[in-house]
């Protein structure tokens, strides 16, 4: 769940790439003067009554602006290190679209959707990552629903063995001098967040659909610099779709997926502005029972602070859930965890203590 | 007072000569740095014109199709880095334009070809491949290539696809790297053209201090004491005076490369010219180091004490070091050896230059009449006592005329290189499985279409019985093959030929070779040649020598009806000019009997506009380099000149004493700048023209392996012997205007450089 920053990345390449075809300067309404690129009316808005529906909310949204597909991993070697891992695959759409129309003709080489994705390794304080770009509807990057695949050039998220591999899922990346190849064992249903999966992002109502698979058992192999680790660990998969950018004045995200010891889930987000953050969440029991947290029953305290060369950040958390008596200490490991592309952001592997051991991954965007 | 300020206090009486002395030091350091920086981005633009045009490679299917948006996204789903590269023709004037996809080229970096960033898509000629391939859509014709980064190696591509040059023109190859040479050459004459004039005027100034180092000698001061504060005196001025100067330089280079720079973007796409400012460290240091070297070279220099400026000791050492030195140009074993011997050449004229003049000056004097033999006296006197900016004149001369003649000879080879290999207007690449006699038979069969030729390619063993080598061994060379023998190559520059060549090689009665097979095999025209064409060997006689142009390879140039069944050609052409015909027309009609729609075809004219325009600027730059050295050189001169003529003012006043009226006297003193000045341009002719020589004669070949052809230009020649007779004129205006004021005589007759008499 990397709403924010996303819209923030998209929407600036969304304006490179207007500038690049029509070569009109953008106006300064909106977010970033996105208002002004796409009409808004044209994409389908998320809004409180609406539903999930699987397994087609595994594919692509073409009437919505955004979305993305994305895995954090909790990982171990086999010599006992942790390490942990990302991957992310978004589209920004250029144009609104009927799923049920014609889709553009992949000869025309159409710019009504742009994909990226990311993926990124932290292990022994280093941090591995790369990004990739492509057009949408020429094939070379895409998802389908079922069977279930997401596809970027050679990186690919997919139900392995068509028919017979229900359950699993095989992801498999590549970056200059590091990959990795991991097998994914689904459990459990999706959680919906927010209300029935419509997740509010402001006090005023807009958000996004949002859901995640939260318990996910992972083991495959990672290879960094010419070494070959065995992994095994957990993970954590969301799914988020949505028309809308930010506002002005929402100036970043601190977003938490954590692993509890207990068998307890929590997701929980702060978009912080500068007349009040809001804070939203979701804490799921070991026995898969949802507790939407609100505005209030959250708090997200910072302790420590970070200084690197792209920005000092927060390194060290308190999240406080009154509600489920839980009071966490979030701490990232030494090291530095920008992801460098075209936007930069911090995303880290964390270790959970305080009233609850565990451990799981932060996303920090706009320091 | 102390010893160093008592040794300054020359400057404070003598102000103009401290600024003489920084003048020159600033411009000498703003001449070098300006040419060298030109040089060095004369040589990265050349590189990256060279990759932009010809160092990319593309993939293509192994069964022809043309490649499509499946290809590409099954491409980059096998993880191979693929970027398209639509190329749209549009009737003029809207031209050509190119489809990139700014997301695919990312995996690129910054080789992505013509850096084509989604910053520069607005249609020149870059833009989003989604609008070139709308233009397509319209009815524009579109061809798509699949471009793959040059580091990809043939086992990465997958079976159905193989790589193929991507080129947008030729290479310019070993053209471009021979002109690069001798950009080289051009820079390390302008830092010696500088080192001597830098030695001039502090020369100069050493000479006028004469009395006060004596002075110092009578206080007690060690001479050492003296040498090492003159040190320090010329560390520290020269560490004030590089600074400028490179920032001038820097901001001459500037000037003259942002043209460049325009029309190198212009032609190729893409922010070709280097822009890198570079850092101020190394030419600074070099450039104390060089003035350092020119002034204190001589460490006994105060114990020597020239009695006036530049004196040229030892004159006679630069006859046996002459003789050595045009011996081993004209015998040279490697490049190095040639270039010392070249370097001796220049020590040895600039040792004998001032004390031949002199000579010349004084020759038949005698018995002449009581001015006119002052006056050759005088010239005499002249020519030794500004011995160092004579030289460095006539060094400055000799170069920009040997760097004109370089430069209009490379042009016009280059224009004929292009000429030879770009005649045709399109040129159409024969599909590696399809028959090229099926594109032979349907271009026959077209009325209305122009002139042309097929090209086949081959390998052939030329047994080596030539008049240098008749042990019968055989050495490899290329078969150029080409039918019919049309206007399209019987404009070629031939070096030698028998009458009617070309009927005889048409008519398979002769073949022709190529100048670097001439010269290693020392073939002459008439002289019979035994070569293989496939399983057949044959014996012709050479019926012309073809110039080449730095192709290093043996060729034998035959007509394709002489080839064998049994000779199979590597590769296969077709050059052609469309004639009435549509090139559309004819390309689908090749595609239909080759049964091919991924045909390679290329528009040599634009190509040839393009590589003209970029040699063109290169050329420009290396002129305005020689024009900037001639005005230093002119300028030094005229300073020193001045300074000197100045310090002689005295004496020329004795001529009013003779009773010569002062329109006279100015007569007499412009006789004698312009005689100075013209007599340094005559002597540097044959310099230039022996420079010019050595250039395209012996260092071409040396390096390269073929010549270019000698060419003379008397007419600029001319232009060079009224820019130097102008710079006496100036002299002498300038000492007219000194004469009208009141000259002091000296306290001492040899208080001055103008001593002697």
């Amino acid at each position: 769940m990397t709403w924010v920053i996303q819209t923030l990345r998209w929407g600036l390449m969304a304006i490179v790439l207007s500038l690049s075809a029509c070569s009109e300067t953008p106006g300064s309404a909106g977010f970033a003067g996105l208002a002004e690129q796409v009409e808004e009316e044209t994409f389908a808005q998320p809004a409180p009554g609406d539903r999930l529906r699987f397994p087609e909310d595994f594919g692509p949204h073409p009437r919505h602006r955004i979305e993305w597909w994305y895995l954090t991993a909790n990982l171990t070697t086999e010599q006992g290190e942790p390490l942990g891992l990302q991957w992310t695959q978004f589209r920004q759409a250029m144009v609104a679209r009927d799923p049920a129309g014609p889709a553009p003709e992949p000869d025309s080489w159409p710019l009504d959707a742009g994909w990226m994705a990311h993926a990124a390794v932290s292990f022994q304080g280093q941090h591995w990552f790369a990004e990739k770009l492509a057009r949408g509807d020429i094939g070379q990057a895409g998802a389908t629903a079922d069977p279930f695949e997401v596809w970027h050039d050679n990186w690919h998220l997919q139900v392995e063995g068509e028919g017979e591999g229900d359950g699993h899922w095989r992801l498999q990346v590549d970056g200059e001098g590091w990959s990795y190849d991991l097998r994914l064992t689904v459990n459990g249903e999706p959680v919906a967040h927010g209300e029935h999966g419509f997740s509010a992002k402001t006090a005023s109502g807009e958000g996004s659909m949002y859901f995640s698979l939260v318990d996910l058992v992972i083991e495959g192999e990672v290879t960094l610099g010419g070494e070959t680790f065995g992994v095994s660990g957990q993970g954590w998969f969301d799914r988020e779709w949505s028309s809308q950018f930010l506002k002005a004045g929402q100036q970043g995200w601190d977003w938490f997926a954590l692993h509890l010891e207990s068998g307890d889930k929590l997701m929980m987000f702060r978009l912080r502005e500068a007349g009040g953050d809001f804070l939203s969440g979701t804490w799921v029991t070991p026995e898969r029972e949802v507790f939407p947290l609100g505005p209030d029953g959250i708090r997200l305290e910072k302790i420590e602070q970070r200084d690197t060369a792209d920005g000092s950040v927060p390194v060290q958390w308190r999240i406080q859930v009154p509600g489920r008596q839980a009071d966490l200490n979030v701490v990232a490991p030494q090291g530095h965890y920008w992801n460098d592309g075209l936007f930069p952001y911090w995303e880290s592997p964390v270790s959970v203590t305080g009233s609850h051991q565990g451990e799981g991954y932060m996303e920090l965007t706009g320091y | 007072m102390t010893v160093f300020s008592a040794l300054l206090s020359h400057y404070r009486r003598h102000p103009l000569q401290l600024l003489a002395l920084a003048l020159m030091i600033v411009l000498a350091t703003m001449l070098w740095t300006g040419v060298s920086h030109l040089t060095d981005r004369a040589r990265a633009s050349l590189a990256q014109s060279e990759q932009a045009i010809a160092g990319q490679q593309q993939l293509v299917r192994e069964d022809g199709q043309a490649v499509s948006v499946q290809d590409f996204a099954d491409l980059r789903r096998q993880g191979l880095c693929v970027m398209p590269w639509l190329e749209v023709q549009r009737p003029s004037p809207e031209g050509r334009v190119i489809g990139v996809d700014p997301f695919a080229s990312a995996c690129f970096g910054n080789e992505a070809p013509g850096q084509a960033g989604v910053d520069a898509l607005n249609g020149e000629p870059f833009l989003d491949i989604a609008e070139a391939a709308e233009m397509v859509r319209q009815g524009s014709e579109g061809d798509l290539s699949l471009l793959v980064p040059v580091d990809v190696e043939a086992d990465a591509v997958p079976s159905d696809y193989r790589l193929k040059d991507f080129s947008m023109g030729p290479a310019t190859g070993e053209l471009g790297e021979s002109f690069l040479l001798n950009l080289d050459a051009l820079g390390v004459l302008v830092l010696l053209i500088t080192a001597l004039l830098v030695r001039s005027v502090y020369q100069l100034g050493l000479v006028q201090r004469r009395e006060s180092f004596t002075l110092l000698r009578r206080f007690g001061v060690p001479a050492a004491r003296v040498q090492g504060l003159l040190l320090t005196e010329m560390v520290g001025l020269t560490c004030v005076c590089v600074i400028p100067g490179i920032w001038l330089g820097r901001w001459l280079a500037e000037m003259l490369g942002a043209g460049f720079g325009q029309v190198l973007e212009n032609l190729f796409d893409a922010p070709l010219y280097a822009v890198d400012g570079g850092g101020f460290a190394m030419p600074a240091m070099i450039m104390v180091a060089v003035v350092l070297l020119a002034c204190f070279a001589d460490q006994r220099v105060l114990m020597r004490l020239p009695g006036v400026t530049g004196s040229v000791p030892a004159w006679w050492f630069g006859i046996p070091v002459l003789g050595l030195g045009l011996a081993m140009v004209a015998w040279p074993f490697t490049l190095g050896w040639l270039f010392v011997g070249i370097a001796l050449v220049f020590v040895a004229v600039g040792l004998l230059t001032p004390r031949l003049l002199s000579y010349v000056a004084q020759w038949g004097a005698e018995g002449a009449g009581a001015i006119t033999l002052w006056q050759r006296r005088e010239l005499a006197v002249l020519f030794r006592r500004l011995a160092l900016p004579v030289v460095a004149l006539q060094f400055a001369v000799a170069m920009v005329l040997a760097i004109q003649a370089l430069v209009t000879t490379f042009e016009d080879t280059f224009e004929r290189w292009l000429a030879q290999r770009l005649e045709a207007e399109f040129y159409v690449e024969v599909p590696v499985q399809a028959a090229a006699e099926d594109g032979v038979r349907y271009l026959e069969s077209l009325s209305g279409l122009g002139d042309w030729h097929l090209v086949q390619r081959g390998a052939t063993q030329v047994r080596q019985e030539t008049r240098r080598d008749r042990a019968g061994s055989s050495v490899a060379a290329d078969v150029f093959s080409i039918s019919p023998i049309g206007p399209l190559v019987m404009g070629w520059t031939l070096l030698d030929a028998v009458p009617d060549a070309w009927d005889k090689l048409a008519a398979g009665q002769g073949v022709m070779v190529n100048e670097q097979l001439a010269r290693r095999q020392g073939y002459r025209p008439a002289d019979p040649i035994g070569f293989t064409l496939g399983e057949q060997f044959l014996e012709l006689p050479v019926v012309g020598v073809y110039a080449d142009y730095g192709r290093p390879e043996g060729e034998i140039l035959v007509v394709g009806q002489i080839l064998p069944e049994t000779f199979t050609a590597r590769f296969q052409s077709l050059s052609l000019n469309p004639g009435a015909l549509p090139i559309a027309e004819i390309e689908l009609g090749l595609a239909a009997v080759w049964n091919n729609d991924n045909l390679t075809i290329r528009d040599n004219a634009s190509i040839r506009s393009l590589a003209s325009g970029v040699f063109d600027q290169t050329f420009l730059i290396t002129r305005a380099i020689t024009v900037l050295t001639l005005v230093l050189a002119g300028t030094s001169l005229l300073i020193m000149g001045w300074v000197f003529f100045t310090t002689r003012a005295w004496y020329y006043r004795l001529l009013f004493v003779w009773g010569l009226s002062r329109r006279e006297v100015a007569g007499q003193l412009r006789w004698l700048a312009m005689f100075l000045t013209g007599a340094v341009a005559v002597a540097a002719l044959p310099l230039g023209v022996w420079l010019t020589w050595v250039l395209v004669s012996r260092v071409n070949p040396l390096a390269f392996g073929w010549s270019l052809p000698m060419a003379v230009y008397p007419g600029f020649w001319l232009e060079m012997l009224a820019l130097c007779l102008m710079i006496g004129l100036a002299i002498a205006l300038l000492m007219r205007r000194q004469l009208g004021g009141g000259v002091p005589a000296p306290a001492m007759a040899n208080v001055t450089g103008g001593g002697e008499r």
